[in-house]
């Protein structure tokens, strides 16, 4: 299993990468301001707001010189006198008592899979393998619906461990969530995430019937997989996967079935493994770098992280490409990118983890998300009593992007928020320079795909006239 | 000239272009929308059906492409089945009974809704959709009363032809965010249409509008000394001369002060700069 090479093609790209340039271009000069270049024009990111400007090349130069340090006027002036200056949009107050509108169920604390990098250590986080009783998932439920008032929205995610290995507790909890939502008025969706090797004919069905977002673990083609998502007794789980998930792709109307790859250094060929699951038709494909496992083993380390990066790029390109000539391409990293950076979203903390959402271990201890099950570090209460607001609210106030460091420094501090609270917590940020050159990246993609393709932001007409018609939506 | 261009939502949402007042920004807009001070949001109703034009409150349709040319001068009565109108009762005099408010120029007491309220169900269940139009059969420059149901004995006998017309969406659609967009959609105005009927109403209400409400952000009271009473003593801010110090109470009439035609022509000319609650040279 000792295998050290990577399944990158041969011409991996040389020394002065793309991904060199990213890094370089990305660095944080100022908090206050993000200056970028792209074939369209000159670009400012203001993080107060994450807001994007067009800038001709005289103020851009100007902003450009002072961020140098060679212009006696600083930053902050010259935002003000461009009428730019705002008040601060994130404050210092941390989330108060926010209600649960989220919840992930470890109905099973255990898994028939052996991945090394596993968060929950091969399911069992560290301790016995453990299964949720009924009770436990109704219980949960019920706390779901406790505060919601009718158009609210709440949603029910399951995972593990191996989910599937309790299908009992997903079932039941499943039917009251749909009695409470029918009760409350409150609509409730479903997600599971799963090593696709246990699904079975009917869960397909049940899925479906109830629009589950149902997001598969696969790591790559077989061979990377196979080293990466082996079963414990070391056999490779690509081929039960595709066996099971290829009818549950066939079947997709309600339900939307996505893979998930997580990104080690034996399986960094994204871009093929991105084409592969496209053509399977994946609704939708997403890369997340593997940075905290509990054994240190397939974390990348910083080469890696720069080879990611100059794949993701790739993959990017590959979907501005099909943006361009109005058709649809499922690269969820980059579907989120711009839709992200076209809303402007802007927050102190990187998910709902600690906040609006929870995760519950099968013991019915609530804990800050689904990877902090059995981590007294994110413990929250229990679903009996209902959340600890004393331990939310000191998590919220230390996690706040503003507490964190080098964050205050950064100007990407309100996109990526800190970075994954369960990462930073157990190895801290190794990922900055990779999230700052992706980012980077990515707002050069917005600024040439709204100039070129407006229309797939809802504001205006495409300016290029496409090959191709652009194809009806799946979704 | 500097350029900058915001691109995201966020950087429009918060942009105040260069000379802007702070009331062209949302959150410190003034937002009277009807007709409104920074646009007149009615307009939108003009294109709401493809292919006519209607009136932004009333059910007349005042133009139309070539294939629907006929239906100019005819009144929309009524959509997906819900009549455009209600009748107006009431008491003709002060003390009188409950009638049917009709006129000469309004012979069945019919008044058009407002088009937002009216087309609202309209929008969400129809957008992009044809949905069922009924017209005068012929032209009607008067209100006309229908019902929504036809076969009420008590709705009156209009004749009235059906056309299908396709709704056009309101708001802007975004792929990219899978969701429409608080923005509204481009091909539902022309440009400059939803502040072509603003003409000029603030000298209006910066004359009416009194004790700072927002249309007439100034002092009532102006030139204010204490008198030998211990009382006060000063000048109604329209005063068109500032001796004797009275408040003179604006009844609309007094030509002690400045009227609505001197602000339309000449506010300039006529009205003072306030600084420290006094007259300044």
């Amino acid at each position: 299993m000792a295998k050290t090479a990577t399944d990158l093609p041969a011409e991996a790209p040389a020394s002065r990468s793309r991904a060199a340039d990213l890094f370089e271009l990305s660095k944080p000069a100022s908090p206050d301001l993000h200056l970028i270049r792209s074939e369209v024009g000159f670009h400012l990111l203001l993080p107060n707001g994450n807001r994007l400007f067009d800038l001709d090349v005289q103020t851009f130069e100007t902003l450009e010189a002072a961020l140098a340090g060679s212009d006696a006027v600083p930053v902050q002036r010259l935002l003000n006198n461009l009428g730019l200056d705002m008040a601060p949009l994130v404050n210092d107050e941390p989330l108060k008592d926010p209600p649960v509108r989220a919840l992930s169920l470890a109905v099973a604390q255990k898994c028939n899979l052996g991945c090394a990098y596993c968060y929950a250590q091969q399911g069992e986080f560290g301790g016995l393998a453990k299964s949720m009783p009924l009770s436990t998932a109704l219980e949960s439920v019920d706390l779901l619906f406790r505060d919601a008032t009718p158009g609210e929205r709440v949603n029910l995610s399951f995972l593990g461990g191996e989910p599937l290995m309790n299908r009992r507790a997903i079932h039941a909890a499943t039917t009251r969530a749909m009695e409470l939502s029918e009760q409350k008025g409150v609509p409730v969706t479903f997600s599971i995430t799963t090593n696709g090797t246990l699904i079975k004919p009917g869960d397909g069905e049940f899925f479906e019937e109830h629009g589950f977002a149902v997001t598969v673990s696969i790591d790559g083609p077989q061979p990377v997989h196979d080293l990466l998502r082996s079963t414990k007794g070391g056999r490779g789980s690509f081929d039960t996967v595709i066996a099971n998930v290829t009818p549950l792709l066939a079947a997709q109307r309600r339900m939307q079935v996505s893979a998930r790859v997580t990104v080690t250094p034996h399986n960094l060929g994204l871009k093929r493994t991105l084409d592969e699951f496209v053509g399977m038709r994946f609704h939708s494909v997403g890369f997340s770098p593997m940075l905290s496992s509990p054994s240190g083993r397939y974390e990348l380390g910083a080469s890696e992280l720069k080879l990611m990066l100059e794949q993701m790029v790739a993959c990017g390109e590959e979907f501005e490409r099909h943006i361009e000539s109005g058709q649809r391409y499922p690269f969820a990293n980059m579907v989120n990118a711009m839709r992200e950076i076209h809303t402007g979203t802007h927050r102190p903390y990187p998910c709902g983890a600690g906040a609006g959402y929870l995760g519950v271990s099968a013991e019915g201890e609530l804990a800050a998300c689904h990877r902090f099950v059995g981590d007294e570090k994110g413990a929250m209460g229990d679903v009996a009593t209902g959340v600890d607001r004393q331990r939310q609210a000191t998590w919220l106030a230390e996690r706040h992007v503003h507490r964190q460091e080098p964050c205050n420094e950064c100007w990407a501090r309100y996109m990526c928020s800190g970075g994954c609270h369960h990462e930073v917590i157990r190895r801290g940020r190794p990922a900055c320079e990779y999230i700052r050159g992706w980012l980077h990246y990515c707002l050069q993609a917005y600024c040439r795909l709204l100039a070129s393709r407006p229309d797939y932001f809802g504001m205006g007409k495409a300016v290029t006239t496409g090959t191709a018609e652009p194809q009806p939506r799946r979704d | 000239m500097k350029k900058i261009d915001p691109k995201n939502l966020s950087a429009q949402l918060h942009y105040r272009a260069a000379g802007n007042p702070p009331s062209t920004l949302p959150d410190s807009a003034i937002s009277n929308c009807f007709p409104g001070l920074e646009f007149d949001f009615r307009n939108i109703w003009h294109h709401i059906f493809d292919g006519i034009e209607l009136h932004e409150a009333d059910n007349y349709v005042v133009r139309a492409q070539a294939e629907h040319e006929k239906l100019v001068g005819r009144r929309l009565v009524r959509v997906a089945g819900q009549a455009t109108m209600k009748q107006a009762i009431g008491p003709q005099a002060p003390g009188g009974r409950p009638v049917l408010l009709t006129s000469g120029s309004n012979p069945g007491g019919a008044w058009t809704m407002e088009w937002s309220n009216l087309l609202a169900t309209v929008l969400h269940e129809h957008a992009g959709q044809k949905v069922r139009c009924e017209f005068t059969k012929d032209k009607a420059p008067l209100p006309v009363w229908v019902s929504d149901d036809p076969s009420n004995p008590e709705d009156p006998k209009v004749e009235t032809e059906t056309v299908e017309l396709t709704v056009r969406p309101l708001f802007a659609q975004s792929e990219a965010l899978q969701n429409r967009l608080a923005v509204i959609e481009e091909h539902m105005a022309e440009a400059g249409e939803l502040t072509e009927s603003l003409c000029s109403p603030w000298q209006n209400d910066y004359r009416e509008c009194a004790c700072y409400y927002w249309a007439a952000s100034r002092p009532d009271y102006v030139n204010v000394e204490p008198n030998e009473q211990g009382l006060s003593q000063g000048n109604m801010w329209l005063a068109v001369h500032r001796e004797p110090k009275e408040y003179i109470p604006d009844n609309g009439r007094d030509t002690r002060l400045v009227t609505y035609e001197d602000l339309f022509r000449d506010w300039q000319g006529k009205l003072k700069f306030i600084v420290g609650g006094k007259d300044s040279d």
